[in-house]
């Protein structure tokens, strides 16, 4: 099913929470998504909240670091929030990077993180 | 070829498990063949005469060892093993030695090591059995003394086999505590323990192999999850020596606590252990290491942005 | 209804990847593998899954359970009539990959999967068979 994404503004921030197993017109739809949001409020950053999120294969972890790339060149910030550990774990073993893009625990954390500015975070 | 199991059932079955047994190598490894079984056949009806006397002698001898005394609690349980034992009696002489039979005498052997019957008692009954039946079966076949060589040693065989059988169930249960206590080893050996509010501990202790690291890898991320911690201090003092392998899984390891949201810092890299990664060139360069765990916390300190601060003593109030 | 130990599913479109990713996770789950294992076969299956549709168009995905010595594990296989692989051997470094995506569908499954084979035909089609078996408890 299409059109669950929704983005939800925080202040100056976007957030995204991603849905369990989302099929590939799904995560598409997410990147248009966000982008639109971007531009239309002039967002400094993104939380996408993956922590439902059961399997991240190879096209969806490149979706959300291309995602992220753009958002940077729209002026904006990207954490990937909330990553469980099983997907941690199988996505390191399969050679996925995320694009460098930053990381928290969870929504909260990560809503700090792009709040306090550059610092801090793991990359 | 796949079965329908039901989870209950699946997990049943797992618990005592026998390797696949290769029967027919066993048989013939002892020579039993179609001309043993068809004797024992024949030694049915000595068998059916004999059974209950020679159950009663076996069991005499039972009851006369305290050890063995000691299984037997109350008359009732007595009558219900006699019962059973002469069941197994005539299964000896039953003629058919299939898959059915090979499963039965399994799970004969794991009853047995179930209930703790150590094997001096259990291989000590089997000679008990030898002994009564001997003479019967030659005083059976009296007119044919030839005939009633082969019946016994036919018997011997058969014999022979069950306690292979046996042996193999108590081989086989004495493997399962190994694999389930080496199990316990790794989980007592690598604890992961919530230090402050955001910091995990994991002291490493012992050598890693690839096994031991992905149980430690899942682990240490599942905590970090569960205490919400940014922090995660490994400690790899504990570690004798590291190997190109080695470094490579902690590298993943720290990796995949990046995916997380959290970092890692490496403490206890002794002299040693920094010369090893240098000469074997491994490029720790994106990791915070430190040489001590004290080290460690005062970077986890730092990274969480707390400060620790030198104050009176407690109920030293002015 | 599908058993859940064993099934085949049609790939023909994007949508199929859900169903085969569901599919997949209710065998692994219903043979006890941990939720990790899960996860890692779930993904192995994504990424064969796509291979197919994006290389063949079309194909097969089958599973079953398997027994081997007292352990158990599972079995998935890929099949499809497409193309073929020229090369497996390049076809298998990671970073390789001929339509423009990571390049991690074939490594990647193997590094997340215990055991794989392929064979292939070039103009016949693909077949690749994964394994995983469940850790001793």
């Amino acid at each position: 099913m299409t059109g669950s994404i929704s983005v939800i503004r925080v202040g100056d921030l976007l957030l995204v929470t991603v849905p369990p197993d989302p099929d590939d017109p799904t995560v598409g739809e997410l990147q248009e998504g966000v982008l639109r949001a971007m531009e239309q409020y002039d967002a400094k950053g993104l939380v996408l909240d993956i922590s439902t999120v059961e399997t991240l294969d190879s096209f969806f972890a490149r979706t959300i670091a291309e995602t992220a790339q753009m958002v940077g060149l729209m002026g904006g910030r990207t954490v990937i929030a909330g990553m469980r550990a099983s997907v941690a774990i199988t996505a390191t073993q399969l050679g996925l990077t995320l694009g460098g893009s930053l990381t928290a625990l969870d929504v909260d954390r990560a809503l700090r993180l792009l709040g306090r500015g550059a610092q801090g975070g793991a990359r | 070829m796949a079965s329908r199991t039901g989870p209950l059932e699946r997990r049943k079955s797992t618990a005592g498990e026998v390797a696949p047994v290769d029967w027919e190598g066993r048989k013939a490894f002892v020579g039993f063949t179609s001309d043993d079984a068809q004797l024992l056949r024949d030694l049915r009806p000595v068998a059916e005469a004999y059974a209950g006397e020679v159950v009663e002698e076996f069991y005499r001898r039972f009851l006369s060892f305290p050890e063995t005394r000691a299984f037997f609690a109350d008359e009732a349980r007595l009558n219900r093993v006699k019962a059973m034992q002469k069941q197994y009696f005539l299964g000896l002489t039953e003629g058919e030695y299939g898959e059915a039979y090979l499963r039965n005498r399994l799970e004969i052997g794991r009853v047995h090591q179930r209930i703790g019957l150590a094997p001096r008692w259990y291989m000590g009954a089997y000679s008990i059995y030898m002994q009564l039946t001997f003479p019967r079966v030659l005083a059976a076949f009296a007119h044919d003394l030839e005939k009633g060589q082969r019946a016994f040693l036919a018997l011997l065989k058969i014999i022979t086999l069950d306690k292979e059988l046996a042996v193999t169930t108590y081989i086989a249960a004495g493997e399962e505590i190994i694999t389930r206590q080496s199990q316990e080893i790794v989980e007592i050996s690598t604890p992961v323990i919530q230090v402050w509010n955001g910091v995990v501990v994991a002291p490493l202790i012992g050598s890693l192999d690839s096994q031991r690291t992905q149980q430690f890898m899942e682990r240490l991320l599942e905590r970090i999850v569960e205490t919400n911690s940014p922090v995660a201090l490994v400690d790899i003092t504990g570690v004798p020596t590291i190997d190109t392998q080695t470094a490579q899984h902690l590298v993943e390891t720290i990796t995949a606590v990046r995916l997380l949201g959290a970092q890692v810092v490496l403490t206890g890299v002794r002299p040693a252990i920094a010369q090893t990664l240098v000469h074997l060139g491994i490029d720790l360069s994106g990791i915070s290491t430190r040489s001590s765990l004290a080290a460690g916390l005062r970077v986890a300190f730092d990274l969480l942005d707390l400060r620790v601060v030198a104050g009176a003593a407690p109920g030293a109030r002015e | 209804m599908t058993d859940l130990l064993e099934g085949e599913i049609g790939i023909a479109t994007e949508s199929d990847l859900v169903v085969a990713r569901k599919a997949v996770r209710g065998a692994a789950d219903s043979l006890g593998f941990s939720v990790t294992d899960v996860t890692r076969i779930v993904t192995a299956a994504s990424e064969l899954t796509r291979n197919i549709f994006r290389y063949a168009g079309t194909g097969v995905m089958r599973w079953h359970r398997l027994e081997r010595g007292g352990s158990l594990g599972l079995e998935l296989t890929f099949a499809d009539d497409g193309p073929g692989i020229g090369d497996i051997e390049q076809a298998m470094q990671a970073g390789f990959s001929s339509s423009g995506g990571l390049g991690l569908g074939l490594p990647g499954a193997k590094r997340l999967m215990d055991e794989m084979e392929i064979a292939s035909e070039v103009g016949k089609g693909t077949t690749v068979t994964v394994r995983k078996w469940r850790r001793k408890a």
